[in-house]
């Protein structure tokens, strides 16, 4: 077998610094620590003994626990069976919370047989499915195990690696890539394809371009703050040009000061920060009172001074996943003031409603 | 070895006074900012006229702490290394050769790995550092104390192992912390001044002014000790003890530095020979030279670490590393050439 599988054709650098610096921008806020330690280690490796060729044997067993939770009505999966029939659906593993909450978006949650840490954290509907391990260690012991049909990455940090040994495993993985705006737009049309849910998908994409151009409308004739997001304060990451953030920080009206800096996810210096008085700073930190004294130290800032450090969880602005309206709409209101909701939700009606008269 | 006079003495140091004066005002006047000459003489002669309030922060608050504490930094680890690299009787002995960088960096990193679940600040890090180094630095001090006499083979190993045992800590602190911990341990280990705060200045300070007195006072007895315990017992050093002095100084001086700055490599290696080679190795002169040179070489080092990449920044050991590791080949291979290491 080859060394490079598609994954690795991807290209992407694999320099330490941006391995740490640069996660998906999906990368959820790193929450308890022990709780992430143990969820890795505790259910989802099963005991020494059990290989996929016994976990197949009970196979049986499980399509009769299917059943029978079907005919006593478990939600997730009857939602499943709203659309198409339930046994030609794939057993699927996520490994990246973007491509499960696009799943579970499009209603395709019983398709999951298991996900990596951070989508259960960040997805709550998947937080009771066994567990493969974090988006840099997952656990191809509990992959295998899982006996899935197929694996759902995204390439970049470590997982092209995952993705080749996962192949050697004899496991049919699919790599998606979630830097850039079309690129979700073409993960929920593949997703939508692969789990048998093209019309929600079709949907979800067209609503969320309807909101990106209401919010354009918007904010067109409104100024350009300039702006500086931060990934994290110390040491001071930030977010470059050519990633998933600055496309969102465009999309709302904003001037990304830092797109002159670098690609991706470069780690700034304080002083070049000073110097580029930005109008508006960004912080997804975790943390926000220390984000508050940490800021507070600069008042020379334009946007310390005028208050306009606007702490967000990073999670709700920056996932790459099938909500990408609401975080567009979400960040367009924090960047330009609430007074802009309902411009937004104007042009958002006028563009609908042009589209309903034609229909008839 | 050179006899030491008074006038050589004076030519060496001044010489090196007004290098690191020059290094600190250059320091000042450069960085990714257009922030200059004049805007800093202006800060500094009290001639306000066009500096507003950024340039002010810029010069005062993010470049002066900066190159305060790399001066301090700088002085410690390269004065630390000439004294260990004596006191051991090895040329490879460096500042954090015996465990006192695993200590600091052991504890600094617990609170940095753990800081986020038991909500404690970044601002403990150094706090728990300096108090990892002061620990290792007493365990060093009990082992070298126990029963018969402390050997140099017999602290290097302590060293040596108790090093090992942090880097095992650390390895593992390393794999369970989150992403945010995980980019602040990494930075932490190659070491870096981007991150200095102006209020570690006075504790900083202290340590290295203590470390720096305590080596300066004892250089006569290091060039004895330099010889072989047995010689120095015989010409009248209090071997034990001023070793013991010299140890607890020395620790605590590059437990401060790793403290602030994680663990910057080379510095010590690399002064303390380049300058032997230069001017002999009476500890007298060589001990406040290595503290200039190294803090004028840290400085200017981190001068070109925030440069460097306009905008971005460059950890500073990085910078030490790719000018020490290549500095140090030369001078090993300069000093083969000339007969056995010595």
């Amino acid at each position: 077998m080859p060394r490079s599988g598609p994954a690795t054709m991807m290209g992407r650098p694999r320099r330490p610094d941006r391995a740490r610096s640069a996660p998906s921008p999906d990368r959820p806020r790193p929450v308890a620590l022990p709780h992430r330690a143990s969820g890795r280690e505790a259910p989802l490796v099963p005991p020494s003994g059990s290989s996929p060729r016994l976990d197949r044997s009970r196979a049986p067993v499980r399509v009769l626990i299917a059943l029978l939770s079907l005919l006593l009505g478990a939600p997730a999966l009857a939602t499943a069976t709203s659309e198409g029939p339930a046994e030609s659906l794939p057993r699927l593993i996520s490994l990246n919370p973007s491509l499960t909450a696009i799943l579970v978006r499009l209603g395709a949650a019983s398709t999951l047989v298991g996900v990596d840490d951070y989508s259960a954290q960040v997805v709550p509907e998947v937080a009771g499915l066994p567990r493969v391990g974090g988006l840099f260690d997952p656990s191809l012991e509990a992959v295998v195990a899982l006996d899935p049909d197929r694996v759902l990455l995204v390439a970049g940090v470590d997982q092209e690696g995952h993705a080749v040994r996962l192949r050697r495993a004899g496991v049919e993985v699919d790599v998606y890539a979630n830097e850039r705006l079309w690129q979700v737009f073409e993960n929920i049309d593949r997703l939508g394809a692969l789990v048998g849910r093209e019309a929600r998908a079709e949907t979800r994409i067209r609503e969320i371009r309807a909101m990106q151009a209401a919010v354009a409308a918007a904010t067109a004739a409104r100024p350009r703050p300039t702006a500086i997001a931060v990934v994290d304060r110390s040491p001071l990451y930030l977010v470059g040009r050519g990633t998933f953030l600055d496309e969102m920080l465009e999309a709302v009206g904003a001037e990304n000061l830092v797109r002159g800096l670098a690609p991706g996810y470069p780690r700034g210096s304080v002083e070049w920060l000073i110097a580029a008085r930005p109008e508006l700073v960004l912080d997804m930190t975790p943390g926000a009172s220390a984000a508050r004294s940490f800021w507070g130290r600069w008042p020379s800032l334009p946007a310390v001074a005028n208050d306009r450090v606007l702490t967000v969880e990073a999670s709700r602005v920056s996932m790459p996943g099938p909500d990408l309206d609401e975080a567009i709409r979400e960040l367009a209101i924090l960047v330009h003031g609430e007074a802009i909701a309902a411009e937004i939700d104007a042009a958002l009606s006028s563009a609908a409603t042009p589209a309903g008269e034609r229909a008839r | 070895m050179k006899r030491l006079s008074l006038a050589r003495l004076s030519l060496v140091l001044g010489g090196l006074c007004a290098a690191v004066g020059v290094i600190t005002l250059v320091a000042l006047a450069t960085g990714p900012s257009d922030v200059g000459w004049s805007q800093v003489a202006g800060i500094f002669l009290g001639d306000e006229s066009d500096v507003d309030a950024a340039t002010r922060d810029i010069v005062l608050r993010v470049r002066g702490p900066r190159v305060v504490l790399g001066l301090l930094v700088g002085a410690a680890l390269a004065t630390a290394g000439a004294v260990f690299q004596a006191l051991l009787r090895n040329p490879l002995a460096d500042p954090y050769v015996l465990g006192v960088s695993g200590g600091a960096a052991l504890a600094g990193i617990s609170v940095l790995a753990l800081g986020t679940t038991f909500a404690l600040p970044t601002s403990s890090v150094p706090m728990a550092a300096f108090a990892g180094g002061l620990l290792a630095t007493g365990l060093l001090y009990w082992v070298s104390g126990g029963r018969g006499r402390s050997s140099p083979t017999g602290l290097l190993l302590t060293g040596v192992v108790f090093n090992a045992f942090a880097s095992a800590g650390i390895v593992f602190l390393a794999s369970v912390a989150g992403f945010f911990e995980g980019s602040r341990i990494f930075l932490w280990l190659i070491g870096h001044l981007s991150a200095v705060e102006i209020d570690a200045v006075g504790v900083v300070a202290t340590s290295v002014a203590l470390g720096l007195a305590t080596a300066f006072l004892l250089s006569r007895s290091l060039n004895l000790l330099a010889l072989g315990d047995e010689s120095a017992l015989h010409l009248g050093v209090p071997v034990e003890s001023h070793r013991r002095w010299l140890l607890l100084a020395t620790s605590l001086m590059v437990g401060a530095a790793v403290a602030v700055s994680g663990l910057i490599g080379f510095v010590g290696l690399i002064v303390p020979h380049s300058l032997r080679l230069v001017i002999g190795s009476d500890h007298r002169l060589l001990l406040p030279a290595a503290a200039l040179t190294g803090a004028g070489f840290l400085v200017l080092s981190d001068t070109v670490a925030r440069t460097v990449l306009d905008g971005r920044e460059l950890p500073v050991g990085a910078v030490t590393a790719i000018v020490g590791g290549p500095l140090f080949i030369y001078l090993l291979r300069r000093a083969q050439a000339r007969g056995p290491l010595a």
